[in-house]
């Protein structure tokens, strides 16, 4: 399989990327993570205000077949979500990095971004998974 | 020690890696779960023709001059409505009426009947089977992995498979079946499905496999996966052994006692139950339901009726077709009727539905 990996952006070990601007950070699934997934059908988004610590897992997301979960990458306050997923989920499968991006949080702790992965340790934690 | 035997492989199997199929573990075989993905495959078996590939399931040819008395013993459906050339759906049950598994057998005459069963239960069926043969004139043969099976279900299935045939596919009835040539293979084609689509279903010998699939794929039919096999049989309301029946729960509660026949004189497994619950009721019924509020439900939710606990989801997904949210469940007979409102419980939410007529989709 072929996956995308945009070169500007952070990623995790559980399959979220990250795009961190000023104290923003727009967070989404990869590539890998919704073909893993299969045809998106439902997103239930967090509220805007909720705060998040890293490690929380937010936002479920279904699939025909499966369940998802964002584990939240970095400490902060949902500034916004992408409400076009409630009506086409879709977009997460067809776009993951573009109009598929998922939250925007207010970043709390700028340190935390340090143990975002590299997009060599993210293709190599794919490549390892996808055997 | 223990050991966990490996995956078998379809005859199909290799072409389903070159198709790029994400493939899963299923029934002890390796089989395509998308190629390009569910709902696309969907729509495809909707509004053109898709190909599954079956072969996971398991083909016997019982033989004998007793195969007809046998089955009338073991089947609750009843063989005098059936002649040569015509298939029947029956579950065949246990002496209390639950289901040991789900088939259709065809009679090719009088001594011979081609059955096709569930790929997890071949085993479990052949041994009841054989186990009750007893003095009878009956053979079993298990064809499971010396044939291959496919099912071509669409709108346009019979117009793409025409021209490859050597019989005319019009003058096949539902449930009617042929002995014949494809593009110069001899198949057994039978006019069934589990898609609600019109279709047909086709076994012929392993050696044919590759190209026949092949030959499909040229003809314009879209490669589907086990999971679109899902999502149209939900819509279309058809049992899957496991969810809808097992050995838990009897035709009758799985809304199937059209398959309990008196069949006056002949005994057979589970009659006695059967035909008392088909005359009286049960306790429970299944039921289809739409979610009202977003969501999905799945296999297990547990249903309720205010705070009282009324019954389970028996198999749930997202309905293309409809684009809903859709299920099966099995709920106490008093709050089983259409239009009740009712709460399906998922992870730590409860979630309103509602119960509706089924089937969700047909378009035989």
């Amino acid at each position: 399989m072929d996956y995308k990996f945009p070169k500007d952006l952070k990623y995790t070990d559980t399959h979220e990327w990250v795009k961190i601007e000023e104290n923003i950070a727009i967070i989404g699934i990869t590539d890998y993570a919704q073909y893993q997934l299969g045809d998106i059908v439902y997103i239930e988004l967090p509220d805007k205000g909720q705060t998040f610590r890293k490690g929380d897992s937010a936002t479920e997301i279904e699939s025909v077949k499966a369940v998802g979960e964002i584990i939240i990458p970095l400490s902060g306050t949902i500034m916004d979500t992408n409400t076009n997923l409630i009506e086409s989920p879709e977009l997460i499968n067809s776009s993951p990095f573009k109009e598929g991006w998922i939250i925007k949080i207010k970043i709390s702790n700028k340190e935390e971004a340090s143990d975002l992965l590299s997009i060599e340790d993210y293709i190599i934690l794919v490549n390892e998974e996808d055997q | 020690m223990d050991i966990i035997n490996e995956p078998k492989k379809t005859p199909l199997h290799d072409i389903h890696i070159k198709l790029g199929a994400k493939m899963v573990h299923f029934a002890g075989f390796k089989m395509p779960v998308q190629y390009t993905g569910i709902i696309k495959e969907h729509e495809a078996v909707r509004t053109t023709a898709g190909v599954f590939d079956i072969s996971h399931m398991g083909e016997l040819l019982l033989e004998g001059n007793d195969v007809i008395s046998f089955l009338q013993y073991m089947m609750i459906n009843d063989l005098n409505l059936l002649e040569p050339f015509k298939g029947q759906y029956s579950c065949m049950c246990y002496e209390n009426g639950t289901v040991i598994d789900d088939m259709v057998y065809y009679e090719e005459d009088k001594t011979q009947f081609r059955m096709i069963v569930n790929a997890g239960n071949i085993e479990k069926d052949i041994k009841w089977l054989n186990e009750h043969i007893g003095e009878r004139d009956v053979k079993i043969a298990n064809l499971s992995s010396a044939r291959a099976r496919v099912a071509f279900q669409g709108p346009k299935s019979e117009e793409y498979l025409q021209p490859l045939m050597d019989v005319d596919l019009a003058q096949i009835n539902r449930f009617y079946f042929r002995k014949c040539s494809l593009d110069g293979n001899p198949v057994f084609i039978a006019r069934t499905g589990y898609t609600g689509e019109r279709g047909f279903e086709l076994s012929f010998d392993v050696e044919y496999a590759t190209r026949i699939w092949n030959k499909f794929i040229e003809i314009g039919a879209t490669p589907a996966g086990l999971g679109a096999r899902d999502s149209l049989r939900l819509e279309a309301c058809y049992s899957l052994y496991g969810h809808e029946i097992n050995d838990s729960i009897t035709p009758v509660e799985a809304g199937l006692s059209w398959l309990v026949k008196p069949k006056e004189g002949i005994d057979y497994f589970g009659k006695e139950v059967l035909i008392h619950q088909k005359t009286k009721g049960t306790e429970r019924v299944l039921v289809g339901l739409n979610l009202l509020d977003k969501g999905i439900i799945r296999d297990d939710n547990k249903i309720f009726k205010d705070d009282t606990e009324i019954g389970y989801i028996t198999s749930g997904g997202y309905s293309p077709t409809l684009k809903k949210t859709i299920g099966l469940g099995l709920v106490t007979k008093q709050y089983s009727e259409i239009g009740q409102e009712l709460f399906i419980e998922i992870r730590n939410k409860r979630l309103k539905g509602i119960i509706t007529s089924t089937p969700f989709y047909r378009n035989i």
